[in-house]
């Protein structure tokens, strides 16, 4: 509010004549009515420059506490959600993190319904294990296929995914 | 709600045969010719530890243990592709993305919020609950979670007339659950489970997370969802678990409070 006032003051000193004790006055009437007007409900005069700037942003965020509460519908959530963004799984590069290991198979979850599962490289095999997180293309989100006589489709339970590389995670300050 | 409840318990209480059980005062008081063997008050209060809980909507307050957000964050919502779908599923859908079925959350949370109700109640009346799956995954996961819950777990090949040949296959008092929670309803063939027609025929209720590529027809309460990835398992795991040992700990202390109200 003294903020407000103050930056008024020198918007009125720069433009007005009027003698000091006259702006004094008009700053005050300026302040009160802006006091009432920044609700945005009993402004009559046409606000210009910085307060019709502060009215808009207050406006705005009044709005984005609002529309928080539609965040929480399911609708919206899956809009906005990191599947849905990606749009089709072909050739898509998404990081993934080995949750279990046999021998030479690394099992790496992505984030999807279903795990995939990829060999084991050559190069830096030993650094593969439970926990690291990887770098992986993306073929299918799950493997399915109609055969001939079924009439519905028969799945693997698995995504289909190229390994790409370790993400060589260094301590970020 | 309380209705469909109290259809569904007394369902329970008439198909199983009752051997001995702590709590199985409720089938003493279908047959009414035991009632006068136990004195006026103490029937009293105990056919108000029994009944009042099934007047509320939500007595355990289990709405709190889980949000939406909870829910799509174990990706719940996720199901298998178009070709899989079961056209009985149809109706819990939301729809079908890049033929990937999205299974509707907002009915989820509801039809979850049933079958944790109904197993509170079940497990608040001593009932015997049996945890069944056949993902060899999650079987670990699921029968520590019936021995931490102080209930059973069948995670293993289901032998044919296990409960409608058990006076056989057992012994002739065998006591069957009273309530069977289904955490996928197929076997490793893709065929449903031989455990929900059987259950269907001896009158036992069922709990079952029915998937998009699932029938869920013969299930008392189904619930729409993911049974694939083991965040949600895990997720389904915990919830059954804590309504369960919420509904058993409710109990303990109704009890405690009849024994001091009755002793004063």
């Amino acid at each position: 509010m003294a903020t407000l006032c103050k930056v008024m003051y020198n918007v009125s000193s720069r433009s007005s004549l009027l003698p000091k004790h006259c702006v004094f006055t008009t700053l005050r009437s300026l302040c009160s009515s802006d006091a009432s007007g920044g609700d945005g409900k009993s402004a009559e005069r046409v606000k210009s420059g910085f307060a019709a700037a502060y009215e808009q942003h207050s406006d705005l965020r009044q709005s984005g506490d609002r529309s928080s509460g539609d965040e929480t519908s399911f609708a919206s959530l899956l809009r906005r959600s990191a599947l849905t963004q990606m749009g089709p799984a072909k050739d898509k590069i998404v990081v993934g993190k080995i949750f279990h290991i046999v021998n030479d198979d690394l099992y790496v979850d992505f984030g999807g319904k279903f795990h995939c599962v990829c060999k084991r490289p050559s190069a830096d095999g030993q650094k593969y294990q439970r926990g690291s997180r990887v770098r992986l293309r993306l073929e299918d989100v799950e493997m399915t296929s109609r055969f001939l006589g079924a009439s519905v489709d028969t799945t693997l339970l698995e995504a289909d995914a190229t390994l790409l590389g370790l993400i060589e995670s260094k301590t970020k300050e | 709600m309380a209705a469909g409840v109290l259809s569904g318990v007394r369902q329970v209480f008439r198909g199983p045969r009752l051997v001995s059980a702590v709590f199985s005062c409720h089938g003493q008081t279908l047959s009414s010719a035991s009632a006068a063997v136990k004195s006026a008050p103490d029937t009293a209060a105990t056919e108000k530890i029994l009944n009042f809980p099934l007047t509320q909507p939500d007595y355990f307050h289990l709405s709190e243990l889980f949000t939406m957000k909870d829910l799509f964050e174990a990706r719940v919502h996720l199901g298998h592709k178009k070709g899989c779908r079961h056209r009985l599923m149809g109706p819990y859908l939301f729809g079908s993305r890049l033929d990937i079925d999205i299974i509707d959350l907002e009915q989820t949370a509801e039809h979850l919020q049933r079958a944790l109700n109904f197993t509170a109640h079940v497990a608040y009346r001593g009932g015997i609950i049996l945890f069944v799956s056949r993902r060899r995954q999650f079987s670990q996961l699921i029968e520590t979670t019936a021995r931490e819950c102080g209930e059973y777990a069948h995670t293993r090949y289901w032998k044919g007339g296990l409960l409608t040949n058990a006076p056989i296959q057992y012994s002739p008092g065998v006591r069957l659950p009273d309530l069977i929670v289904f955490f996928s309803t197929l076997n490793n063939v893709f065929q449903q489970h031989v455990g929900i027609r059987d259950a269907a025929k001896m009158n036992i209720p069922t709990v079952g997370i029915v998937d998009s590529n699932c029938n869920p027809s013969l299930i008392a309460y189904p619930v729409p969802g993911n049974d694939d990835t083991p965040v949600a398992m895990e997720m389904y795991c915990r919830l059954f678990k804590m309504t369960i040992n919420r509904a058993k700990d409710k109990r303990r202390q109704m009890e405690l409070l009849k024994g001091i109200s009755a002793s004063v």
